[in-house]
This record gives C-alpha cells, sequence and structure tokens, in this order.
C-alpha cells in the first residue's frame, strides 16, 4: 500500500527515487541552486538552504532566467542534480536541461509535470518517493 | 511528434553530426511538450555566457562548433559574461576571461551575429509581425509576443543554439493561437509612472499572473518602447510570463476583450500600494551601495542620453562604483553624440557586451548592488552573497553623487 500515489504527464521519461523536497513557489535553478553543491541560495525560496542532490524536488511552476537549463546542466555534469522533477505547469527550462542531461551525460532524470501543488504538499518532507515517467503517463508513489 | 522526412535524415546523422545532435535535442523536447511537428524560424538568438553556462555549457557549444555546425538562420546573443574589450580593466581573472573567450570563439565558428546584447530587437535582430523565432533572453521573449507580434517561446540555453542549428523550433506553447489568449486582467491605476514603477509593474504581473497569460489595462499613451522592455524583463524574471497584451500595442489585441477571446477573467487590481510592496519585497539594506548598476536588460542611446543629462555635474561619492550597461553598437552611438562623455565624467563606467546580472559581482568583490532594475535585483539576490537596494535612477543618483 502507497500513501499517496498522484498521476501526472510524463515530460521526460524515466524512473527515479528519492527523498521529496517540496517547494511551493516558482522555483530556478539559475541564480538559485548552487551547481557545485545543489544547495538551494534563491532568498526567494522556501527551500533555501535544502540540498536538491538526489532529492525528488517538486515545485509549481518555473521563473525568471531562460539560462535555468544550463544552470541544471552543469549541476548535472558535477553530480549534484536532483534525480526527478516533478512540477504543477510545464517548467522548459527543466525539460530541456533533462534532455540536454541525457544527450551530453547519458544521464536520466525524469520529468513529471500536471501534479499540483494542492496533491504534492500532501507528501511528507523528505519522504521516499518513487517516480515513474513515460509519454503515457506517470505516477508519483510517496 | 511528427518529423517529415528531411528531418528524419537530420536525425539519423545524414545531414551530418551537428545537425544530429541539435536534432536529437529539438525533438526529444519537442516530444516531451507535445508539439505535433518541427516549423521553421526566421531567426534565432541564443546564450553563450559563461556565468550561466558554465563549464557545461562550454563544451556544449563548442561540441556544436567542433562537429561542423553553423547556423541556418540570421542569429544574434545575449550579453557576455566580461566586457569583451575592457575586461582587464574591471578586474575580471584570467581564468573566467579564458572561458568566455572559449565559447565567443565556438559561437563565432557557428557563424553568429557578434552583437552581444539581450535588447537585439533594438540592435541587430528585427523580425516582423506574425513571423516565428527561437529566442532565448526571458525579456526579448515578452517583447517579440507583446510588441513585435512575433511567435516565441522562451527557449533556454542549449535548446537556442539546437534551434538555431537547425533553423527549426517545435510548434508548442506561444505557437499555437489557444495559448496565445488572456487568461488574467490586470488593471493598473497607481497615478503617474516613475522608471521604477514600471519594472515593479512588471514584477507583480509574473508574480501574479502565474502559468496564464496577462493583459494589462491602464497605462498611459505616453509609454515608450523602452518602458515595455524594462516591464517585460520585470515579468519575466518574476514568474513564467511569455507575454503581456498591452491593449493598443500588442498587435491583435485592440481592446481586453480582444485579448481574451471576449471571455470574461479574472480581473486583479494594482494599485499604487502593490507596487510598493514590491519595492519593499526587493530591498533588502539602506547601506550605501558600492556598485550602482544600470542598464539591465540594456539602454538604447535614448536611455544613455537620459542618464547623461541626470549626471551632469555630478561626481560619484567616494567607494562607490557605477557601471552602465548598454550594447557594443549604442556604446559607439553614445560615444559620437558625446553620451559616454557626459556619463563618464560623474566617475561612472559605461561598459558594453556584457551585464551585469551575468557578471562575476561577487568574485569582483562587491556586496551591496543598488539598481532601478527588478530583474537585476531579484536574480543578484537570489544568489544570497550580494544585498540589493532597489530605487527609482533619479533617487539613486541623488544619493550617490555630490
Amino acid at each position: 500500500l502507497t500513501a499517496a500515489s498522484l498521476l501526472g504527464r510524463g515530460l521526460v521519461a524515466g524512473d527515479a527515487s528519492g527523498g521529496a523536497l517540496l517547494s511551493l513557489k516558482a522555483f530556478t535553478f539559475a541564480h538559485g541552486v548552487d551547481p557545485a553543491t545543489g544547495t538551494v541560495t534563491d532568498v526567494r525560496s522556501d527551500i533555501r538552504g535544502a540540498n536538491v542532490k538526489g532529492k525528488v524536488l517538486f515545485y509549481p511552476f518555473g521563473k525568471g532566467s531562460t539560462t535555468a537549463s544550463s544552470w541544471f546542466l552543469e549541476a548535472v555534469r558535477l553530480g549534484n542534480s536532483p534525480s526527478a522533477i516533478v512540477t504543477e505547469g510545464v517548467d522548459l527550462s527543466a525539460v530541456i536541461g533533462s534532455v540536454m542531461a541525457r544527450v551530453v551525460y547519458g544521464r536520466e532524470i525524469p520529468v513529471v509535470s500536471g501534479v499540483s501543488r494542492a496533491d504534492y504538499s500532501k507528501i511528507s518532507s523528505g519522504a521516499t518517493v518513487r517516480v515513474s515517467s513515460s509519454k503515457g503517463g506517470a505516477r508519483v508513489e510517496a | 511528434l511528427h518529423l517529415d522526412s528531411s528531418q528524419e535524415k537530420l536525425l539519423r546523422g545524414e545531414g551530418g553530426e551537428a545537425k544530429q545532435f541539435a536534432m536529437e535535442i529539438v525533438a526529444e523536447v519537442g516530444d516531451a511538450v507535445a508539439a505535433d511537428s518541427l516549423v521553421p524560424i526566421k531567426s534565432a538568438h541564443v546564450l553563450a555566457h559563461y556565468s550561466s553556462l558554465h563549464d557545461a555549457g562550454v563544451e556544449v557549444l563548442e561540441r556544436f562548433a567542433a562537429s561542423g555546425g553553423r547556423f541556418a538562420v540570421p542569429t544574434s546573443v545575449d550579453p557576455a559574461s566580461i566586457d569583451l574589450q575592457n575586461w582587464r580593466s574591471f578586474g575580471i581573472p584570467e581564468d573566467y576571461a579564458r572561458q568566455q573567450f572559449r565559447l565567443c570563439d565556438a559561437y563565432a565558428k557557428l557563424g553568429g551575429m557578434r552583437c552581444w546584447t539581450c535588447v537585439q530587437y533594438q540592435v541587430c535582430n528585427f523580425p516582423k509581425q506574425g513571423e516565428t523565432v527561437a529566442w532565448a533572453e526571458s525579456s526579448a521573449v515578452v517583447f517579440a509576443n507583446s510588441v513585435l507580434g512575433c511567435r516565441s517561446n522562451k527557449i533556454t540555453a542549449g535548446m537556442d543554439v539546437a534551434c538555431a542549428v537547425l533553423g527549426l523550433t517545435p510548434k508548442f506553447g506561444m505557437l499555437n493561437d489557444e495559448n496565445r489568449v488572456a487568461g488574467v486582467a490586470f488593471k493598473l491605476s497607481a497615478g503617474p509612472l516613475s522608471d521604477l514603477d514600471y519594472r515593479s509593474l512588471g514584477f507583480f504581473i509574473g508574480r501574479n499572473a502565474g502559468s496564464r497569460v496577462p493583459v494589462l489595462e491602464g497605462l498611459p499613451g505616453s509609454v515608450t518602447s523602452d518602458e515595455v522592455k524594462h516591464l517585460g524583463a520585470g515579468a519575466a524574471a518574476a514568474g513564467p510570463v511569455t507575454m503581456i497584451h498591452i491593449p493598443g500595442i500588442t498587435p491583435g489585441s485592440k481592446t481586453t476583450s480582444a485579448a481574451t477571446g471576449g471571455e470574461k477573467v479574472e480581473e486583479v487590481e494594482v494599485s499604487r500600494s502593490d507596487l510598493a510592496a514590491v519595492e519593499a519585497d526587493l530591498n533588502q539594506t539602506n547601506e550605501l551601495p558600492d556598485l550602482v548598476a544600470f542598464g539591465v536588460p540594456h539602454l538604447s542611446v535614448n536611455e544613455l542620453g537620459q542618464l547623461g543629462r541626470l549626471l551632469e555635474g555630478r561626481k560619484l561619492k567616494r567607494g562607490v562604483k557605477m557601471y552602465v550597461y548598454t550594447s557594443g553598437q549604442a556604446f559607439e552611438m553614445a560615444k559620437k553624440a558625446g553620451i559616454a562623455a557626459s556619463i563618464e565624467a560623474s566617475g561612472a563606467r559605461l561598459t558594453h557586451s556584457t551585464d551585469a546580472e551575468i557578471s562575476p559581482l561577487r568574485r569582483l568583490g562587491f556586496n551591496v548592488v543598488m539598481t532601478n532594475s527588478a530583474k537585476l535585483a531579484e536574480i543578484v539576490s537570489s544568489e544570497g552573497d550580494i544585498v540589493v537596494r532597489y530605487a527609482a535612477q533619479k533617487a539613486i543618483i541623488e544619493e550617490v553623487t555630490g
């Protein structure tokens, strides 16, 4: 039995798991996450100080600079990226960052959208989450 | 996503290694965003600055260049992380400059226009109404969709170069009519607007529109294209905004009703107190700044002229630097017109081909940055090392000059 099973849209396919890291505010990797450590630095983020490395990262929307995908890719290069990303709206930066991660570094980081804040905020922070994402659909289990 | 036979060939590598690499990226992103096809673009705008691309971005751009890639359409480029002519005099470390020049070399090999600006639509990249483009630089994308009447998604780093090499972009998001319909109406009644108010208003819209396309009512008829530029930059810095319908400016949106497709949408009043709340949020300190930065996005020649007049007869206080950021083209014109001299007589420095939010301000030793740019305030404060003061240009100049 799983405590929560949420359905979303699989944007980038893959299977991953990790501790849940939940943000309820618009999120960006650009100037917001230090790629050298994985630490969230954005002063306007509600998860400032947390580390994204190996986590299943939830946030509602992206924001800001179109450079976010390259910050994401640098975190991938240095081994400090999240293991999966789950959002409410489509964050193109996350999609592109994840596709680049596969094409350039052979890393699989599934990206799922269509999971609302109201739904994912029920997951306990740090709880182990499994993400299974494919073109047909995506499932997030906590 | 359906690829036609010529696109399939590129994916199989029949168009060479660079196009295959590009197609792998574009086709998978297109699939992810549920595009049904790839469509031709008229121009591209890409990123090639080291502060955001990092070493991973250098690897990617060099891979495109080394594998024989050439831009298939006219392509402009965002500012570099250093003043490409005068970087030494700004104290930029050699190792940092070296990585930026690797990006410059790869970009040049790909055949891009060497304009190094975030306001390419004021300098070198002039699409006409209705054209599809693939632009990076969030503020320029808002301008393209809202003012030029172009269609562009916010194409992010890596994908931007892939689209430019192919001359193609996935058809999704802002390329489709149904996604350009306004879903929230902002109604402004805040009295006369200062330079800061336009930035704060944009920021407020970016914060509150969510993923809906906004329409904005209540701007004065006298609003300039520079003011709309800063409005859009503030909006894109604060949220996922890629277009703002402005009745009277946005092609095809003569009225709010035309922007919403006749639908009734949520209305959000914007008053003076909302703009003040943005200011309070972006202001982190009352300390005297060690750097004042104007020009995020780049100032036009006209804006440089206004700044020169404000600085006339004034000298910067000891301990305060002022950097004024513009394009190389506007820089040359400002020099010829005597505007550069009027700015630099105050002790300020006019710098080009770079911009504040993508330069290594922390490594250069700055601790308190003061600006009238909501975008710069948002970005610089995000990293948490530098504190920001946010104020109108005139107020800043009065405080930091004697």
